[in-house]
């Protein structure tokens, strides 16, 4: 599996402890160039300014939520190609199917594993290609 | 029966009208015997009074129809007064249930906790994010520690499977030996320290965990008090048919008990299994 460890992640959660937590996972998992942002909005924005391959969101956030974080994403013609990882404690199986349908790439429950993680990137790696 | 007795009668009537709107009919009781005693100006105004809070709640039953039939105008309609007339016996009706159950008081003491509570939470969230950062701070310090000894580890052993085929020369050798008792006499030690003290600090930053646990525990007594109080209210005021109304939305948060419901998932397998079998 050849991916890029430059690839440039962002990470968006409004609480700076799961920004810190999921960047160390990212960093062990040999992705050390990641970004944050602590709401949908603020991601669409860094988003919007290019350079991100990857997205890794929240959903119950302030301001933007990651669904519509996610929705926004899908409809934007230069970034509706990107990766997005949900990892969430919305565990309603509603909400999966809405994520799912909304075109996430993957989706993570809270509290969650390295493991999880690794594996849900690779997978998401794999169908890119 | 004196004058005297009649007017605490009436007084007493009075008071259990203007009290408990809700049993109307023991209420006219007491009136009962001043006719029987003869005193006619009592026995009018005792009638005068019950038949005004008889009106009172006979009227609104037929006129509650009408009074949405003619809801449109922007007049007094004719069922105005009646429907308020209603509205003040169903705030009358709900105060005295509270106060009868007991629960004004209860609802008085759990509204008047309600801010101390905030405070509390607010606390246990100031104290959680504390431990948190404390935690990934000693994790980045021990983290590069734990890598240079195992690098420092894996180099010296290179040199010395070196050794183990003849690939190294006397000056060679000796350089490996004092490297060797350098790492083993100080680097090591030094770093295994190092993340000993980052152990400790994660362990201590879990000391909130007591804090949090009690005022979490005079928290969730606080949140028992209101719910029964809040509960008895629900099911003394509101309809059957009310009561189910399920708060449904995306954004819950964590299922704090999972037990017994079917609409939520409790693992990443089970989010697996379900996206698998949607086919995404």
């Amino acid at each position: 599996m050849a991916v890029d460890p430059k690839m440039r992640f962002l990470v968006v959660d409004d609480f700076s402890t799961m920004r810190r937590i999921v960047r160390n996972l990212l960093k062990e998992l040999g992705f050390t160039n990641v970004d944050e942002a602590e709401d949908g909005a603020i991601a669409l924005q860094k988003l919007q300014a290019g350079g991100f391959e990857f997205v890794v969101t929240d959903w119950n956030m302030p301001n933007m939520d990651g669904l519509t974080l996610l929705q926004s994403i899908r409809a934007t013609p230069n970034l509706k190609h990107l990766p997005v990882l949900m990892i969430t404690a919305e565990a309603k199986k509603e909400n999966i199917i809405a994520a799912a349908q909304a075109g996430a790439s993957g989706y993570i429950v809270k509290p969650f594993t390295a493991g999880t993680l690794s594996e849900k990137l690779n997978k998401i790696f794999e169908k890119m290609g | 029966m004196t004058a005297n007795n009649d007017s605490s009668d009436l007084e007493a009537l009075f008071d259990s009208i203007a009290g408990d709107v809700k049993a109307p009919v023991p209420a006219p009781k007491p009136a009962e015997p001043p006719p029987a005693a003869g005193k006619a100006g009592d026995d009018d105004g005792l009638q005068a009074l019950f038949d005004s809070v008889a009106a009172d709640y006979a009227a609104p039953e037929p006129a509650a129809p009408k009074a949405q039939a003619a809801g449109e105008s922007s007049e007094a309609w004719p069922g105005q007064e009646s429907v308020f007339n209603r509205i003040g016996h169903m705030a009358r009706e709900l105060h005295d249930t509270l106060r009868q159950l007991g629960y004004d008081k209860l609802l008085e003491d759990t509204v008047s906790a309600l801010p101390d509570a905030k405070d509390r939470l607010a606390y246990v969230a100031n104290l959680t994010e504390q431990a948190a950062c404390r935690v990934l701070n000693a994790t980045d310090i021990a983290n590069p520690l734990v890598d240079q000894m195992e690098k420092g580890a894996a180099e010296l052993g290179n040199r010395w499977d070196r050794l183990f085929v003849n690939e190294m020369d006397v000056a060679e050798f000796k350089a490996l030996a004092n490297d060797t008792r350098a790492f083993l006499k100080d680097q090591l030690p030094q770093k295994t320290r190092a993340t000993h003290a980052q152990l400790t600090e994660i362990m201590m930053a879990q000391d909130f965990q007591d804090l949090t646990g009690q005022v979490i525990k005079k928290i969730v007594a606080l949140a028992q008090g209101l719910e029964s109080g809040l509960m008895g209210v629900l099911i003394e005021v509101v309809p059957d048919t009310r009561r189910t109304q399920e708060v449904d939305k995306l954004m819950n948060g964590p299922v704090v008990n999972a037990e017994g419901r079917t609409d939520v998932v409790v693992n990443q397998q089970q989010v697996d299994d379900l996206l698998d079998s949607l086919g995404f």
